[in-house]
């Protein structure tokens, strides 16, 4: 149709340019939409390099029909069990000790002499720090899971954001800790042996338990915190800045979201093992043993405790003439 | 009672980005944030590319009501899916647990550190009073309570993007679908009118 309307220009001289230009766009945008229709502007779609922000992939639909895989799990676990668990375990721990307490009562040794130096001021600083983030994490996330007994709001999210600073102070630590104490809270046989006798905490006796300068539950607790906490500043960072991109993500074919969805449910859990030890930690060092605690303060350990709860250590020290 | 519906439909869709930008400056959106996304499936592919609008679906089992950590969630009787904003504390688990990527976050917490959640509200507002001040910049225009339709069906230039009680968007559906078939029809809607008249 246009090449007639382009063979009556021809004829008629004269007529405005105006009209001749829309003729020209008219006929090029015409060919162009031939064009387009033959040549695929772009043959892989998928392998289009993309800028934007990736937390949606660019193809929204796959998101969409991948979802059963994290998505669902996700939600299931949210709904059904993150809260449930976390209340049972906390609750639970809690009983237990309380029991313990009430049952078999603290452990209470002689505070007399000297004691053992066991915590130089380094080791007590680096400690301290941790103890400090891990008194500003815990809680708080706790207040996040149970946002909606707090009702939510400016509370919940200071929380949050007091979670965020917390994993800081974290970080600062985490180097001096894994470093001052890997060698010392590496496995031994003695492990075994405390574990069979539940640390000598069942009995009201003082009973020699096998331990070298960490007893199992403190090994155990120190890879939890720190094996663990590696992988709980990961995860949560992950949520933390939500919107990144990582080029290993299309390699394993998985998309942002479901990074952070596995990230999330890994936190969780995670969060319950950590909450749970934390919480056995502080049991240990402020009730079950009378006085614990000042070594963590002064540097030194009472010589009995050491004798009894660490027994493997004290003959180390007695053989090198330390005491 | 009605059960709000939106519908896009993919055989009338021509990427224009209308509904995205008339969301954004109707409900005067931060920068970085759009309520209302338009992906193109199939891009470059003759005959099977096309194009869908995406927003906040509505969900009647929202996943997000149910994972939500404050419960700051609440679904309208005509089943519009709001939130509360003073409550929320911008997690992300409903992010998480949405499968269509529908909340976002803008950055406008303390310090520049991500706020709270930020979704399509069928511009229905949101538990503030109607058309008060702090609805409207917390959440934007409420125009259903003015008996408007959403500002992203409003402008839809092809009527691709309808929305409505169930009933009457299923039914309009079932009338294009009628006339001419289902699904992706190679050339955009429109085509033939506009180049081809």
């Amino acid at each position: 149709m246009y090449h007639m309307a382009g063979v009556q220009l021809t004829k008629v001289k004269g007529l405005p340019m105006k009209k001749l230009f829309i003729f020209l766009l008219g006929a090029v945008l015409l060919n162009a939409r031939e064009f387009i229709g033959k040549v695929p502007l772009v043959e892989h779609a998928k392998e289009v390099h993309f800028t934007g922000s990736r937390l949606i992939s660019p193809e929204l639909l796959h998101n969409i029909l991948h979802y059963q895989t994290w998505g669902e799990l996700f939600v299931y676990l949210q709904v059904h069990w993150f809260r449930a668990l976390f209340f049972g375990i906390t609750v639970g721990v809690l009983v237990v000790f309380l029991l313990h307490y009430l049952i078999i009562g603290p452990k209470k040794f002689s505070h007399s002499g000297k004691g053992v130096f066991v915590y130089s001021v380094f080791k007590r600083v680096v400690h301290w720090t941790a103890a400090l983030a891990f008194v500003l994490v815990i809680p708080t996330g706790f207040m996040m899971i149970f946002g909606k007994e707090l009702g939510g709001g400016d509370l919940v999210l200071t929380a949050r954001y007091i979670h965020s600073i917390g994993t800081v102070l974290f970080i600062v630590s985490f180097i001096p800790m894994f470093l001052m104490w890997f060698i010392p809270m590496l496995p031994t046989l003695d492990d075994i042996k405390w574990f069979l006798m539940l640390g000598g905490y069942l009995t009201k006796k003082k009973v020699v338990v096998p331990a070298g300068q960490f007893n199992a539950g403190q090994k155990m607790w120190f890879w939890v915190a720190m094996l663990g906490g590696i992988v709980m500043i990961g995860t949560g960072a992950m949520m933390y800045f939500q919107d990144f991109h990582l080029a290993i993500l299309d390699r394993f074919g998985l998309d942002q979201i479901d990074l952070i969805r596995i990230a999330a449910i890994t936190h969780n859990f995670l969060g319950m093992a950590v909450a749970a030890l934390f919480i056995t930690h502080l049991y240990m060092s402020l009730f079950a043993i009378k006085g614990s605690l000042d070594s963590m303060i002064s540097g030194n350990k009472s010589e009995d405790e050491v004798k009894y709860m660490h027994s493997s250590f004290y003959k180390k020290l007695k053989k090198e003439g330390k005491i | 009672m009605a059960r709000m519906k939106f519908y896009c439909d993919e055989g009338r869709c021509i990427e224009c980005l209308g509904c995205a930008v008339a969301c954004e400056e109707a409900n005067e959106l931060p920068v970085g944030i759009s309520r209302r996304k338009v992906v193109t499936v199939n891009e470059g592919m003759e005959g099977q590319e096309y194009s869908v609008s995406v927003a906040c679906m509505h969900c009647t089992d929202a996943p997000c009501e149910q994972v939500c950590p404050v419960d700051c969630f609440y679904i309208r009787a005509d089943g519009i899916v709001l939130h509360d904003k003073t409550t929320c504390i911008g997690c992300g688990y409903c992010l998480y647990a949405c499968p269509f990527g529908a909340p976002q976050f803008p950055k406008d917490g303390a310090f520049g550190t991500r706020g709270v959640m930020d979704k399509c509200t069928m511009c229905a507002g949101g538990p503030e009073p109607t058309n008060s001040a702090k609805e409207r910049e917390l959440y934007g225009q409420n125009r259903i309570a003015e008996g408007k339709v959403p500002m992203c069906a409003a402008i839809c230039s092809t009527n691709a993007l309808i929305v409505g009680d169930e009933a009457e968007v299923s039914d309009i559906y079932r009338k294009r679908v009628m006339q001419r078939g289902k699904g992706v029809i190679g050339v955009p809607y429109g085509w033939s009118t506009a180049y081809k008249g």
